[in-house]
């Protein structure tokens, strides 16, 4: 979720979003229809994506919250007006669940700031060529990262084996 | 003459509509069905999705030779001599243009992959191995590790991946392949091809996604065998950057993105009894198809008669 946390991010407006899979999510990314999402919102969001759906009273009895009811309601709502959440009545209250999953948002948000990144050079292989250079690096890294852990994943085998 | 021109044109409309109809449907669907059933294995995943990605070509031709054929000879007088009719003939003709495009796709595919297979195979040798699927070593600009073939699949090994493997790492990846073999990873490929439809390419990447980890399934009997596997992944990834295998041919990378996930799922690889739904499998699909099998002979006539009303109003 680091993604989403302490900073406010860009997704698309989600009114145009459908649940028909990424390639309609990707296709209604178009700058004007960009809105943000705010440190709330995306906390609200997460708590919802970790308990699969929740009234607003259940997310503040969490205690992970220490917001007023009302201000949980409105932003809910607000997320709900967006169409990133789905709602049930219950009662009196809504129940609300993520429209989108985790990985289809994470997805989506990723191919937009790729794609304003590839078009935001004078020379269109420019960006491009930049992205392959921090993507070689990044695949490096992490080769190196896995090769760590495997060693360690060996160490710990022989040392079982041994005992 | 007429009659069975009518009937070649009504059977061919049939299809082409239950064809359309029904991939529509799987290309929505799959996702929430697959989610909803949630397989245990991963190759019980490749399984189903495989089934689902089937389905409609397999549901037209099943419908159309045991139903809409049988109606139109058994209830359709041979004496009239009525036209085609405008729909069928048009839905005829889309028919045989959809499925003239898909042989086309599949013969082009094959044709790329063999001109690739070919080039790889220049200066190529047998290696010794125990397994049941021959084992080529091949020289430097060939994939580390593929398996080539539809019918015959062979294990293609460039010599580089032989000199950067230890040997355990070696055999891993070699069971790896042969699984892919095994289970007519190429040959299902080819059938997506003949079949293809517009928006099923996703099932098809999660089909990719989930027979690479059958075959890490197949390959992997101890941990140890797991992070050699891992291992044979790491240096295969650093010997050469992703490139997307040839079109009939399935590679020990899938893709870039895939490789940590896969190798972190190696690293917690933990030999699980089967579970019960597996054990189970066969019960369940025999006594389905034992219902089904059933529910057709006692509806068979009025199906028929069902149909051939369908057909009429599709002639005129």
């Amino acid at each position: 979720m680091k993604i989403f946390r302490f900073r406010r991010v860009c997704i698309p407006q989600a009114s145009a979003l459908t649940k028909s899979g990424m390639h309609s999510i990707s296709r209604f990314f178009q700058p004007s229809t960009k809105i943000q999402l705010g440190p709330l919102e995306q906390q609200l969001l997460h708590l919802l994506w970790q308990r699969g759906n929740a009234t607003v009273r259940e997310l503040l009895a969490d205690g992970e919250l220490k917001l007023a009811y009302t201000t949980v309601m409105t932003t809910l709502d607000r997320l709900y007006k967006k169409r990133l959440l789905d709602r049930v009545a219950e009662g009196r209250a809504f129940r609300y669940s993520p429209h989108h999953t985790q990985e289809e948002l994470e997805k989506a948000f990723a191919g937009e700031t790729i794609r304003h990144f590839l078009s935001s050079g004078t020379t269109s292989s420019l960006p491009l060529s930049y992205l392959v250079e921090v993507v070689s690096e990044h695949d490096e890294r992490l080769l190196d990262e896995l090769q760590q852990l495997l060693d360690e994943k060996r160490r710990e085998l022989k040392r079982k084996e041994k005992q | 003459m007429m009659f069975v021109a009518r009937c070649l044109g009504v059977s061919l409309a049939v299809f082409i509509l239950l064809y359309v109809f029904s991939s529509f449907a799987v290309s929505r669907v799959w996702k929430w069905f697959w989610r909803a059933l949630r397989p245990g294995s991963a190759g019980g995943a490749a399984d189903l999705l495989f089934f689902l990605r089937i389905l409609p070509p397999g549901l037209s031709t099943v419908f159309t030779l045991a139903i809409t054929v049988p109606s139109f000879l058994i209830l359709e007088p041979h004496s009239t001599d009525e036209a085609i009719g405008t729909v069928p003939i048009t839905l005829g003709l889309c028919c045989l243009a959809f499925l003239a495009a898909g042989c086309v796709h599949a013969v082009l595919a094959q044709r790329r992959t063999s001109r690739a297979i070919a080039q790889w195979l220049c200066g190529s040798s047998v290696m010794e191995t125990s397994g049941s699927v021959p084992v080529l070593k091949t020289a430097d600009g060939a994939p580390s590790f593929t398996v080539a073939g539809v019918c015959a699949p062979r294990v293609l090994v460039s010599e580089a991946a032989v000199a950067a493997l230890s040997a355990s790492e070696l055999q891993t990846a070699l069971r790896h392949e042969m699984a892919h073999a095994r289970r007519h990873d190429n040959l299902k490929k080819l059938v997506f091809r003949l079949t293809v439809f517009p928006g099923m390419s996703k099932l098809e990447g999660a089909w990719s996604e989930q027979t690479e980890m059958a075959a890490d399934d197949g390959a992997v009997s101890c941990l140890r065998d797991a992070l050699d596997l891992a291992a044979a992944l790491i240096k295969v990834s650093r010997l050469s950057s992703w490139q997307p295998p040839a079109a009939l041919t399935t590679a020990l990378l899938h893709s870039s993105t895939a490789l940590s996930a896969r190798i972190q799922r190696l690293f917690n690889w933990d030999q699980k009894p089967e579970p019960l739904m597996r054990q189970r499998r066969w019960w369940y699909v025999s006594i389905g198809a034992t219902a089904i099998t059933i529910c057709f002979v006692l509806t068979y006539s009025s199906m028929l008669t069902g149909m051939h009303a369908v057909t009429e109003w599709l002639v005129r």
